[in-house]
């Protein structure tokens, strides 16, 4: 019976140990850090990384965290190892879903997070305000940026300050089914419009062209065509603006012949030949080829408003951050991996193998990459197309400008009424980040 | 020896301590401190105590949408658990009765809402069920001749969509612990019934439903605070980032998330956490004091 307790007590006390042992397991990471930290201090002493390496035959490893396609990341880690070869340098990309949540944990461990990170451009100020970014232009000089696409450059700008290195980018267009749209595509959004209204009939299930019109990035083209905005460079929301209330007015008629709106409802309604046009991102081709429609596309820039003025779609433009431990320990190894990346010929079979449209303007010159309708429509909407704003704030916007589009086309509100109170709530939205 | 022998249970239980304390404690504790500082976007690295002002905030906010959201919370809570209750219990019934063939069958089938993952059957019945071009109730609208529903995009529809979607999810748990708990009923309290003229309802109401109560209060509790705390329908539903219904309806949870955690102020979220967390402790300790007094009955 005591030996029984004695054993019991004994168990205890090792469930117990096991329990805190938990709270050991940075010794390792720590130990990692440690070697890491030695490296990069190694690194930094030498001031040449990649040199100092490649004089030992070392290879400097830079981890790139991405949430984006998987396929993509490994055309562009193919390429620019390709390049590096030569430089003892070798870029890896791992995938990190949420990514926004894993910098802000990791964005200052330099044991556990990441040299760079690959993502969409929107978030440039929340990274930026955390203090975790180096300026991109502490690493690479302005020749590099000077190859890319001005939209692009200008969508990684925060405060004056250049943060981001733009490698892609996606933007709206018109896509349509060529085997059910009757004669040529409308120049202008009226004559569109007339075109959905003698071709939509939904009783039938039917559409002439469906949109998430409740979408504050799919009703941008309007909102900017219009000089209205959701948010400006000072974190002033816009949705009460005259000119903002204008084009989700304007908006308002075509949505009502557009369906639910929803994104899984449009996109079903285009691939099953319901809907003889859609207005979708680069994201939508795939499952549309694979749907077996013969796909013709146009620049949303060609349709022309009332007012005189192109639709003018959001961009999101997929860049490289560099982190500021990064920058200061492998200073040469990520500008060789950023120059690699920034070069044309990464450029070039992004476009090819992976039909995204690139930020360097020299890959346009390919025969292959001139040649892709998608890429060139594009690059003709990069000339209107706004990079949407990179101001934290904006994180708290998609809500308000969301549930006012929504209210409006899906609940028949009033448009000033809804603009009031949204405004407001955007306001509260902001204060409440402070 | 007396006091060694106080002190072996707590020796014992040390493990289980430990880990209440790390996985449980501590969480609570360290958002009680965050929800004292200014920690959020703008102060990431160099937050410091603010005192109360985040609870400041967060009660203030009460005249902008909380009471209305309070409101929706309490009846959908109240509606659901009746229907609940009520609609499981007669299910029950049904599944016990003599004579009743493919009782297994059923069971299984009933089953079948309560095994599969929330998220999917929240979007299946969103797409599958509700959808304007695809849903089955806007087919069988159309077939008979009637205009299309949006039936998420105003809130008294919205509401009882969501509702029903409730229902058909959680209703296979309830009929489960009633069906368990008829089963445990003597037999012979029917039989000493029947043979003194009773009828259905009368040994439904002075036998079944006695009996009943206090083998399925636990799981009537359980379900109150899920269905209080209800989160994933009325968000997936309606409000999903990139996907407003145009409905605005709010419980307590989706306001606060609205309010607070999309915000990146971890120090205003923390406190919005805690208020809830108290909210959800005052009404544990009314339903615990409800369930004490009927047992002592």
């Amino acid at each position: 019976m005591t030996m029984k307790r004695k054993m019991s007590l004994l168990l205890c006390g090792v469930m117990a140990l096991g329990c805190l042992c938990g709270c050991g397991g940075d010794t390792q990471t720590g130990n990692d850090a440690q070697t890491n930290a030695d490296a990069g201090t190694e690194a930094a002493a030498g001031n040449d990384a990649a040199g100092d390496a490649g004089a030992s035959g070392e290879v400097t490893e830079v981890k790139i965290w991405h949430d984006g396609d998987e396929s993509i990341m490994q055309t562009i880690a193919d390429c620019a190892n390709e390049q590096l070869a030569a430089e003892s340098v070798h870029v890896t990309f791992e995938k990190k879903t949420g990514l926004t949540d894993q910098l802000q944990l990791y964005g200052t461990d330099e044991a556990n997070g990441p040299d760079m990170y690959l993502y969409a451009h929107d978030s440039l100020g929340t990274f930026a305000e955390m203090g975790i970014l180096a300026p991109i232009t502490d690493v690479i000089g302005d020749e590099v940026l000077g190859e890319m696409l001005p939209m692009t450059v200008e969508a990684g700008n925060y405060k004056d300050t250049q943060y981001l290195m733009p490698v892609y980018y996606e933007t709206l267009l018109f896509m349509y089914n060529k085997e059910l749209w009757e004669g040529e595509v409308p120049e202008t959004t009226e004559d569109l419009y007339e075109y959905m209204v003698a071709h939509t009939d939904a009783d039938a299930g039917t559409y002439a062209v469906v949109n998430q019109h409740s979408t504050a990035y799919n009703v941008a083209p309007f909102i900017n065509g219009f000089g209205g905005y959701i948010i400006d460079k000072d974190a002033n929301p816009g949705l009460n603006t005259p000119e903002t209330i204008e084009a989700i007015t304007y908006n308002q008629k075509f949505a009502a012949l557009q369906a639910d709106g929803d994104y899984n409802t449009v996109t079903a309604l285009f691939n099953e030949g319901k809907a003889a046009a859609i207005i979708g991102g680069p994201w939508l081709v795939s499952g549309i080829r694979e749907a077996g429609i013969d796909l013709g596309i146009k620049s949303l820039s060609d349709f022309t408003l009332p007012n005189g003025n192109a639709l003018a779609p959001y961009s999101g433009v997929q860049s490289i951050g560099v982190l500021k431990y990064a920058a200061e320990n492998k200073k040469d190894a990520v500008a060789k991996v950023l120059t690699a990346i920034a070069s044309p010929e990464v450029g070039i079979a992004l476009a090819n193998q992976s039909n995204c449209a690139p930020a360097n303007d020299k890959a346009y010159a390919d025969e292959n990459v001139a040649a892709n309708e998608m890429i060139m429509a594009m690059k003709v909407t990069a000339e209107t197309a706004q990079p949407m704003p990179n101001i934290p704030q904006m994180s708290v916007m998609w809500g308000p400008a969301e549930s006012l589009l929504a209210a409006v086309n899906k609940s028949g509100a009033n448009v000033e009424e809804s603009a009031e109170q949204y405004q407001n709530e955007a306001l509260t939205a902001i204060a409440d980040m402070q | 020896m007396k006091q060694r022998r106080k002190l072996t249970p707590y020796l014992y239980s040390t493990p289980a301590f430990i880990l209440i304390a790390l996985v449980i404690v501590f969480p609570i504790l360290y958002t009680a401190y965050i929800s004292l500082t200014n920690m959020n976007l703008f102060h990431w690295a160099d937050y410091e105590i603010i005192g109360l002002e985040n609870y400041v905030r967060a009660l203030t906010k009460v005249d902008s949408g909380f009471l209305s959201a309070l409101l929706v919370t309490l009846l959908w809570t109240v509606l659901n658990m009746v229907i609940q209750v009520v609609a499981a219990y007669f299910i029950a019934l049904g599944l016990n009765r003599e004579g009743l063939k493919g009782r297994r069958i059923y069971k299984t089938l009933l089953m079948f809402p309560w095994a599969m993952p929330a998220y999917v059957s929240i979007l299946l019945w969103r797409v599958g069920i509700y959808n304007t071009e695809f849903g089955l109730l806007n087919k069988i609208l159309v077939e008979i001749g009637l205009s299309k529903v949006n039936f998420l995009s105003t809130n008294v529809p919205a509401f009882l969509s969501c509702m029903v979607l409730n229902l058909w999810m959680a209703l296979p748990f309830m009929i489960m612990m009633i069906d368990g708990a008829l089963q445990s009923i003597d037999r012979s309290y029917y039989e000493s019934a029947e043979l003194d003229g009773a009828g259905f309802w009368v040994k439904n109401i002075h036998i079944t439903i006695p009996a009943l109560k206090g083998i399925i209060a636990p799981s009537v509790i359980m379900t109150t605070f899920t269905t209080f705390k209800q989160f994933d329908i009325v968000y997936l539903l309606t409000m999903q980032k990139g996907a407003y219904s145009g409905a605005t309806l709010q419980t307590v949870i989706t306001y606060a998330h609205q309010n607070a955690f999309v915000s990146n102020n971890y120090g205003l979220s923390s406190a919005v956490s805690i208020i809830i967390f108290f909210l959800i402790m005052v009404f544990s300790v009314f339903t615990n004091r409800g369930v004490k007094e009927e047992s002592n009955e």
